[in-house]
């Protein structure tokens, strides 16, 4: 483990899966730490959310101490995020780097000191997210992912994949408008923000599809009944849990 | 033509940036915004149009970063992060449509510093690397180089020991005075070897603020000069007559008078 051919002072320990990048995510040995990760990713109205939550609740009710961690949710940093998108300051580039420092934050204070503890995590969006968004938005494919090589790699990676009309369908109605950031209203495809909503995620659904061989995500057909997904789900979980730790929230 | 260190951010174009970009570096206490203070105003009075920018001065990240640090748990990964974040927000917002106006820029810091605090605290090379790869190659690189002897003093009487300048987060548990010591001395190991690998023009910052400010003086005018002269060739090449069309005229003879 090469970290650096500089200064070393002091006893303080390297952090933990800073290698070469994106090593970690594309490991092929054994996950390193005693806990489980998985992870849900695709589009906005994909379900993947819906899904991740019945995940939780089946787990908890097996017992075992569940930490779920959100896209952009960092107490340090969100309010920076808030800041740029509320005030439309965030470039390609910042929008990328802002979002990473949420997400460090996050795995620095919670993912891995927790998957250490043994604990499952459940993340609602992960590195492929912003890999897709990203590049999407014009930023480098191998910048990106080097930027997020510290990411730790997750037991599974749902990709819900839905077609583009089927996930528009179901956000209409269900909130007021497209978001401007969600939209990729900021690359100006289109004034209209339906239309440029379309053109966005099409794109990011374009880098998603590259990425299921890349980073082997598994995919889940979100246009299947709730329920015929979460048995699909679980069934995939249960094998990753034979000999995961049972730390008991309650009794 | 300038260049970046490796990777082009969308919508910057490098033929446009016709102004200079002048970094100085150094660490904590070195006496960089001093000098900064100082040439500006003298650039200034020669006729340049300058912006002076540094570290968490972005309208992004600035706030953000001063928040964080006052709680004293920012990670080494979300802090170099979160500075980067800075950086290219400023870069992309003052530095870029400064040099597009043929501004000087000087800025206090760069990402030399960023690159040096994280590889302090063990970040991997080629990662911090590969962030800052979208950084504009300057001008110049001033390091204000000082040891860790002279500079205790300045910090000890000035304004005190800071926890992230003492690099309490790499050594919870010390003294403040025993952590600044053993941080400030690996940041300097750490410049030294950064100063090699991208070519710093080191400025002994020990000496006083008139002596350094008048060597800091002679450096940017070179680099000033070295684009009139630059200039200047482009200029006498473009007179040059062309040598090729006229060779199929008649050459005159004196013969033939």
């Amino acid at each position: 483990m090469d970290i650096n051919p500089g200064v070393r002072i002091g006893p303080f320990e390297v952090f933990l899966p800073l290698r070469g990048p994106t090593s970690s995510l594309k490991a092929r040995e054994p996950r390193e730490y005693p806990g489980r990760l998985f992870i849900v990713e695709g589009i906005d109205g994909s379900g993947k959310s819906t899904q991740l939550s019945l995940l939780h609740k089946w787990l908890e009710a097996k017992g075992y101490g569940v930490v779920f961690s959100e896209w952009n949710s960092s107490p340090l940093v969100k309010d920076t995020t808030k800041l740029g998108k509320k005030k439309k300051m965030l470039t390609p580039a910042t929008f990328s780097l802002i979002h990473s420092t949420d997400f460090a934050d996050r795995t620095e204070r919670s993912i891995l000191p927790l998957l250490n503890a043994g604990a499952i995590v459940l993340c609602d969006r992960y590195v492929y997210t912003a890999f897709a968004r990203d590049v999407a938005r014009g930023m480098d494919r191998e910048w990106v992912r080097s930027l997020y090589g510290f990411a730790a790699k997750p037991t599974i990676a749902f990709y819900f994949r839905v077609p583009l009309e089927t996930a528009i369908s179901r956000l209409v109605g269900a909130r007021d408008g497209f978001k401007y950031y969600e939209a990729g209203m900021d690359l100006e495809l289109s004034d209209d923000p339906e239309e440029s909503f379309r053109l966005f995620q099409g794109r990011i659904i374009e880098e998603y599809e590259k990425m299921i061989p890349e980073f082997g995500l598994t995919v889940i057909d979100a246009t299947q009944p709730v329920e015929t997904q979460q048995a699909h789900v679980r069934h995939l979980v249960r094998s990753h849990l034979d000999e995961a730790k049972h730390l008991r929230v309650r009794p | 033509m300038r260049q970046t260190y490796g990777k082009l951010l969308p919508g910057i174009k490098l033929s446009d940036l016709a102004g200079k970009l002048i970094v100085i570096e150094g660490t904590d206490g070195a006496g960089r915004t001093t000098q900064i203070n100082l040439l500006k105003p003298w650039l200034e009075e020669l006729g340049h149009a300058v912006l002076d920018t540094g570290m968490t001065r972005s309208p992004l990240a600035g706030e953000g970063i001063r928040r964080a640090k006052e709680g004293n748990n920012l990670g080494r990964v979300t802090q170099s992060l979160f500075y980067a974040t800075d950086f290219v927000d400023r870069l992309e917002n003052e530095i870029v449509p400064a040099l597009r106006a043929g501004f000087i820029v000087l800025t206090d810091r760069y990402i030399y510093s960023l690159m040096a605090r994280a590889m302090v605290r063990g970040m991997d090379g080629d990662w911090i690397r590969n962030i800052f790869g979208v950084a504009l190659k300057p001008d110049a690189v001033f390091y204000m180089r000082i040891g860790i002897n002279e500079l205790l003093p300045r910090v000890i009487f000035s304004r005190g020991f800071d926890y992230w300048e003492s690099g309490m987060d790499l050594f919870p548990g010390h003294n403040m005075y025993d952590s600044f010591c053993s941080y400030q001395a690996a940041l300097l190991a750490e410049f030294d070897r950064l100063s090699t690998e991208y070519g710093f023009e080191v400025v002994d910052a020990v000496a006083d603020v008139r002596t350094v400010f008048a060597q800091l003086k002679v450096k940017v005018l070179r680099v000033l000069e070295r684009d009139t002269r630059e200039e200047f060739v482009a200029r006498q090449l473009a007179e040059v007559p062309d040598w090729s069309s006229r060779r199929k005229e008649p050459i005159p003879t004196s013969a033939a008078d």
